[in-house]
């Protein structure tokens, strides 16, 4: 992660050695990544500024080993819940990457006391029928996932045992594209929420983004402009902007608060 | 005294809405809607034809309650179909508006209505603040420099710039010119010590609503001594004031109908979005605080009889000092458009002609 001070850092938590970067003070952020792994982005660093950001490696991916235990959603969950708590974590604000949504989501219902708000980055805990995960070549891959590939530099290749690894535990865990043990759960679940889907996600349809505010009694919604799946690498200034002022004021952060002073 | 009709497009929803404001979009019945504005055109030609002198319409976003977002939409279509009568826009809301727009929009309703306009410019309610991402902070400024760069947009023959603090143009010249000059009869809307300053200091009237007799009354007594400490007095037309009126064949029966309306904030928020407001916005009259939401309704201040209401239209005309009655006969957001039509045809009849004179 360029430019930024993440240090790398192992917790032992139900069973596993969890690897995470960790950087910046102030409130926790957890965050928990996509189904390609760990992919740290811009956004992460500008989050460090504000917020001790944690960015875990889930079991089974990134450089982590093969991950055969792990049988669903709520059990992944329930691991980065305990690795949060080994690491000394009482509350934290937790976001989740679009695989990783889901993930949060469930850890939100199993320690709602603990998450004082989520942030859901282009969330695949809702999908549309026949969503599929990004594949191919590096460069199908950005087509996919961003909405300007030609602004980023050139994507590293996966070594193909990690892509191969990732995808089986991903296969296993996604779930169906409309999970009623989810979605019959989230009108219980009061947590602050805050969807965010890019005008242009080509992975989930942005419309996804509305299903989350009918069932969730706290939960908002906003679309970034001109950002693809991966929103805090197309616009990450503008992602931060409204995910800091979320994390800090809730449902006030609707209030704006920016001056338009030209001169005094 | 001058009366005039505050017109909300009265969107009668097929099922109960969600209390919460913003109110949901998926909840819009679009035949609902389209009815309300048919009906609107109904009811304002009678309301014409019962000899009222305005009718006046409000910017609100967001809400069936009242279902005018764009009220230059609504007046330009009200001008276009009724003859006499003139048009009240209280208002626009000025802080989250282009000043300059407003300006040229607001002559232009101005000629095409044959000088039928009436202005009132406002910083709006609170919850408004939402609908264009405005910052309460900023609100008070950026309402009054709007006011004062619409009235010299208005009135400066030359083409000039604007150098503002919220607000900059390098060149304006507005075409058309109001019709009514040098400016439509315009009044700066609030009870706040800043806005009854602005409207002394330009020379604009006042408008006031809601709160009982004595509150408005000092906001309205604040005004004419500014004036008064710049030079000029107000007509009594100058000072309108917005009220609701619960009217009834008898006082018992005004009662009765105030009672079967419920008592719920016209604009409720999620309760930290409330309080946060509580914090961030600061509101007062004549410069003694008061809270920016409300709790419950807002207060109706004329009930009762024609006779009660008569006598109670003599006071207001006393403590208050209102030349212009801006009414609501059945609260905005409730009641089926007949029972209104019934009230309307009361006041028409039996209080209009006995106020005239008062």
């Amino acid at each position: 992660m360029s430019g930024s001070a993440f240090r790398e850092g192992h917790v032992e938590a139900d069973g596993f050695r969890i690897r995470y970067l960790e950087a910046g003070e102030g409130p926790p952020l957890v965050h928990l990544h996509g189904a390609g792994g760990p992919r740290p982005n811009p956004a992460h660093a500008l989050l460090s500024r504000r917020f001790r950001t944690i960015l875990f490696e889930m079991p089974g991916f990134g450089q982590s080993p093969e991950n055969t235990r792990t049988e669903t959603m709520p059990e992944l969950a329930s691991t980065m819940a305990q690795a949060t708590a080994k690491l000394g974590l009482a509350t934290f604000n937790l976001m989740g990457t679009s695989f990783g949504g889901k993930t949060a989501l469930w850890l939100a219902l199993q320690a709602p006391e603990r998450v004082l708000a989520l942030v859901l980055e282009a969330p695949a805990a809702i999908r549309q029928e026949g969503a599929q995960s990004p594949s191919g070549s590096p460069e199908e891959m950005a087509r996919r996932l961003y909405a300007h590939p030609e602004r980023l530099g050139a994507m590293p290749p996966v070594d193909p045992a990690v892509r191969a690894k990732q995808a089986a535990l991903v296969q296993r865990l996604r779930g169906p594209d409309r999970d009623r043990d989810l979605e019959d759960r989230l009108e219980e679940l009061a947590t602050p929420t805050l969807v965010v889907f890019g005008t242009a996600d080509a992975v989930i349809a942005p419309a996804m983004g509305r299903v989350y505010k009918q069932l969730m009694p706290n939960c908002h919604l906003v679309f970034v402009y001109d950002s693809g799946h991966g929103i805090g690498t197309d616009r990450p200034e503008a992602f931060v902007e409204v995910v800091g002022d979320f994390l800090d004021r809730h449902e006030a952060f609707v209030i704006s608060q920016t001056p338009t002073v030209i001169h005094p | 005294m001058k009366v005039s009709f505050f017109e909300t497009a009265r969107y009668r929803p097929a099922r109960a809405l969600p209390p919460e404001w913003p109110v949901p979009s998926e909840a819009y019945d679009r035949e609902a809607g389209a009815e309300a504005y048919r009906r609107m055109i109904e009811r304002l030609q009678y309301v014409e034809e019962l000899g009222f002198d305005w009718v006046s319409v409000s910017e609100h976003h967001y809400s069936p309650r009242i279902l005018t977002p764009a009220p230059i939409v609504t007046a330009a279509y009200i001008a276009a179909r009724l003859k006499k009568i003139k048009i009240a826009l209280l208002g626009p809301i000025v802080p989250q508006s282009n000043p300059v727009r407003l300006a040229e929009e607001l002559a232009m309703l101005d000629t095409l209505a044959e000088g039928r306009l009436v202005v009132g410019l406002l910083r709006g309610t609170t919850n408004e603040y939402l609908t264009y991402d405005l910052n309460p902070a900023e609100a008070r400024a950026r309402t009054d420099e709007g006011i004062e760069l619409i009235l010299k947009a208005w009135t400066e023959p030359q083409p000039f710039g604007w150098q503002g603090r919220h607000f900059r143009y390098r060149t304006i010249s507005i075409w058309p010119r109001p019709l009514q000059q040098p400016h439509p009869p315009t009044y700066a809307l609030g009870v706040s010590r800043e806005s009854c300053e602005l409207a002394a200091r330009n020379h604009v009237g006042c408008g006031v609503s809601y709160a009982p007799f004595e509150a408005v009354g000092k906001a309205t007594r604040y005004y004419r001594e500014q004036c008064e400490r710049h030079g000029w007095r107000p007509e009594p037309e100058q000072i309108v004031y917005r009220a609701n009126m619960a009217l009834g064949e008898t006082d018992a029966d005004a009662h009765a109908l105030l009672e079967r309306q419920p008592n719920r904030a016209p604009f409720s928020m999620r309760q930290g979005v409330s309080d946060a407001f509580m914090r961030l916005d600061a509101r007062n009259i004549a410069g003694e605080a008061r809270a920016p939401i409300r709790a419950g309704a807002l207060p109706t201040t004329f009930i009762g009889g024609p006779d009660t209401i008569v006598e109670q239209v003599r006071r207001c005309r006393e403590e208050v000092g209102a030349g212009v009655l801006d009414l609501s006969l059945i609260p905005p957001g409730w009641g089926d458009p007949d029972l209104l039509m019934r009230s309307l045809e009361l006041f028409g009849t039996k209080v209009l002609p006995r106020i005239r004179e008062i």
